[in-house]
């Protein structure tokens, strides 16, 4: 049994914001260990990006405890939430999310930037990235220069930067062609299975679903199955 | 990194970056040559008034001010003179010897300042030969000479080259008694000293009064712009304090100095105004900047970006906008301070006759004083920082996920 890299305990929230509360997470249990390629799914509203997010340390639980990497980051102030996440947890936008005015040397070496690496490491980090996702001669291009898979791939570099031990990806092929989605599931498989990157991603997409190695379905908040299989 | 970011970020809308600092630039502008021309007249007329009475600074006996009697008078020293005039910012001595007398022209009298001068000092500093209208100037400091103010000689019904009778108290009780020769009537700028004010050669007055090489008063004129109060924590550093006391125009022309005080708080107000409405537009142009980025704000947290870099961010982008404002402000104003101060511009018609009357230069003059272009950038400067707290602020207060979802 390998190493528990996240360990979510009666995770619920309810959003009271509205007329009548919203109960997005209802006591879910998750155990997932390192080197996992995870895929969570199930119908839009059943609480998959609000469990991404908690265990992103973007959004607290109303209640119960999220642990990822041993620290249970639900009791984390704010900047030391912050850290974390810089040190240990890759994102990857459903729409990409990159800085508009930076180019994609710039937008991957910025996350290197605010974990103080020095110029000469940032620029060889940076160009070992770009070659991971097979985006070296676009390193001088801003977002709007490159095609939405090229802008995901440069997503995912720049989730690779800081080496982080897990990545939390929402959605990452909702705004792309079957190509360039297909493309980057394979860095994603690859980084996984090289890099021993733990994985955890939203999805509604056959593809995505086909290549986890365990799919874990939610339905109204609750899991409803958690499934090992063999990837396609 | 962040000084690149907040440049990039305000270049994304590049015509409301520029429609702001057009803004930014057009109120320093405005600001700076508003503060230059009120400045320069302000200096320009302390200049006419001290010059023809009190000097920026006045050295007495120490007790002089609070009973101004020829009694309390002191020696003319050489060594004082050679002091005060090694400060560089000194420009002119200008030695007086004050009193009052009853002044009668045939049937006529009436009491006078009567002012001993040395007519050569006067000339240099500040060319009361200049305001002669009738007659001559003098032509030695011992001649028994008179230069009287145009509106004494229309209430004695006096002339040139006719003679005035003075009686007056000289030195320690003495009598002070004599007839003057009128060589010349003097056109001054103030009309209370046009009507009794009579000049006299520094010696003739000191003989008049029996108070030889006595003075009551040592003006100093100063360059312009020199700092009066510097100027005479200088000038109290080289003389014996306990001897003589220093006072300042504002101290011997309080009213002056109020006069300029209340009339300045007017055109603060009117630059106030200036400054908020361009603050609204630099305001408004932070809020759009921060808001139109509120998904983008929430992503950088995510990505591990702490709030306080981000609300810098903001910060810098908020100076960058002013500072390219003011640059071109600053430049500007120069530009336009310099070009009034090489061509100024003349009074004309009636305004010149009324500058003239007034004894002022019928000109408007431009301050070119650098403290006005410092502190109008440092205004905007503060400004921008001050505005951008609020957004500054939203950022410190957001949270990722409502970003991310917005």
């Amino acid at each position: 049994m390998g190493k528990t890299i996240i360990d979510a305990h009666n995770v619920s929230k309810t959003y009271k914001e509205t007329a009548v509360p919203v109960r997005a997470l209802q006591d879910v249990h998750l155990h997932i260990e390192e080197g996992e390629f995870v895929a969570l799914v199930g119908p839009s509203g059943s609480g998959k990006s609000t469990l991404l997010n908690m265990i992103g340390g973007l959004d607290e639980p109303t209640s119960g405890t999220v642990y990822v990497d041993g620290v249970e980051i639900t009791k984390l102030p704010e900047n030391k939430l912050i850290d974390f996440r810089l040190q240990n947890i890759g994102f990857v936008f459903q729409s990409f999310n990159l800085i508009p005015v930076l180019t994609s040397r710039e937008n991957i070496g910025f996350v290197l930037q605010l974990q103080k690496v020095s110029k000469k490491d940032r620029e060889k980090r940076v160009l070992e990235l770009l070659r991971e996702v097979d985006l070296e001669e676009k390193i001088d291009s801003r977002p709007g220069e490159l095609s939405g898979g090229q802008q995901q791939r440069v997503a995912v570099a720049r989730a690779l930067a800081s080496k982080p031990k897990i990545i939390l990806a929402d959605e990452p092929t909702a705004n792309l062609d079957s190509k360039s989605a297909s493309n980057l599931l394979d860095i994603m498989a690859k980084l996984n299975k090289e890099e021993k990157i733990t994985f955890l991603f939203s999805t509604h997409d056959q593809r995505v679903i086909e290549k986890a190695r365990r799919v874990i379905t939610l339905v109204d908040g609750k899991v409803d199955s958690d499934v090992n299989q063999k990837p396609t | 990194m962040f000084l690149k970011l907040a440049w990039l970020n305000i270049w994304r809308n590049g015509r409301r970056t520029m429609i702001t600092v057009a803004s930014v630039f057009f109120a320093v502008l405005l600001a700076i040559t508003f503060r230059s021309v009120t400045d320069g007249v302000y200096e320009n007329m302390i200049h006419n008034v001290v010059s023809y009475s009190s000097g920026y600074l006045q050295i007495h006996k120490k007790g002089y001010w609070d009973e101004q009697s020829i009694d309390n008078s002191f020696e003319a020293d050489e060594e004082l003179s050679k002091n005060l005039l090694d400060n560089p910012k000194v420009t002119g001595l200008m030695p007086r010897l004050e009193t009052f007398a009853l002044s009668s022209f045939a049937d006529k009298t009436k009491g006078v300042m009567v002012l001993g001068i040395d007519p050569t000092s006067e000339k240099k500093v500040n060319q009361l030969n200049e305001k002669v209208v009738e007659g001559i100037y003098f032509e030695s400091n011992s001649a028994e000479q008179i230069l009287i103010g145009s509106g004494l000689a229309e209430q004695l019904n006096a002339k040139v080259n006719d003679t005035l009778v003075l009686i007056g108290q000289g030195y320690h009780a003495s009598s002070a008694a004599g007839k003057f020769n009128i060589v010349g009537i003097l056109k001054l700028g103030s009309p209370e000293l046009n009507s009794n004010v009579i000049y006299m050669p520094l010696k003739t007055s000191q003989y008049l009064h029996g108070a030889e090489n006595r003075l009551t008063s040592l003006s100093i004129m100063l360059g312009k712009t020199s700092d009066l109060e510097s100027s005479k924590e200088a000038i109290e550093s080289v003389i014996d304090t306990e001897a003589y006391e220093v006072m300042t125009w504002k101290q011997m022309m309080p009213e002056m100095d109020q006069f300029i005080e209340a009339d300045s708080s007017g055109h603060y107000i009117v630059i106030g105004i200036l400054y908020i409405i361009i603050s609204f537009g630099l305001f408004g142009t932070l809020l759009m900047m921060t808001f139109e980025r509120n998904r983008e704000f929430g992503i950088l947290i995510a990505i591990g970006m702490k709030k306080h870099l981000l609300a810098y961010v903001i910060l810098l982008e908020s100076i960058m906008i002013s500072l390219m404002g003011c640059l071109m402000g600053v430049l500007g104003g120069t530009l336009i301070v310099h070009l009034l101060t090489e061509y100024p511009v003349q009074f004309s018609g009636s305004l010149r006759e009324v500058y003239e009357d007034y004894g002022f230069e019928p000109i408007i003059y431009f301050s070119g004083n650098i403290r006005i272009f410092i502190y109008q950038t440092l205004i905007v400067l503060v400004l921008a920082s001050l505005l951008s707290l609020y957004p500054g602020f939203k950022v410190l207060r957001l949270r990722p996920v409502d970003a991310i979802n917005s």
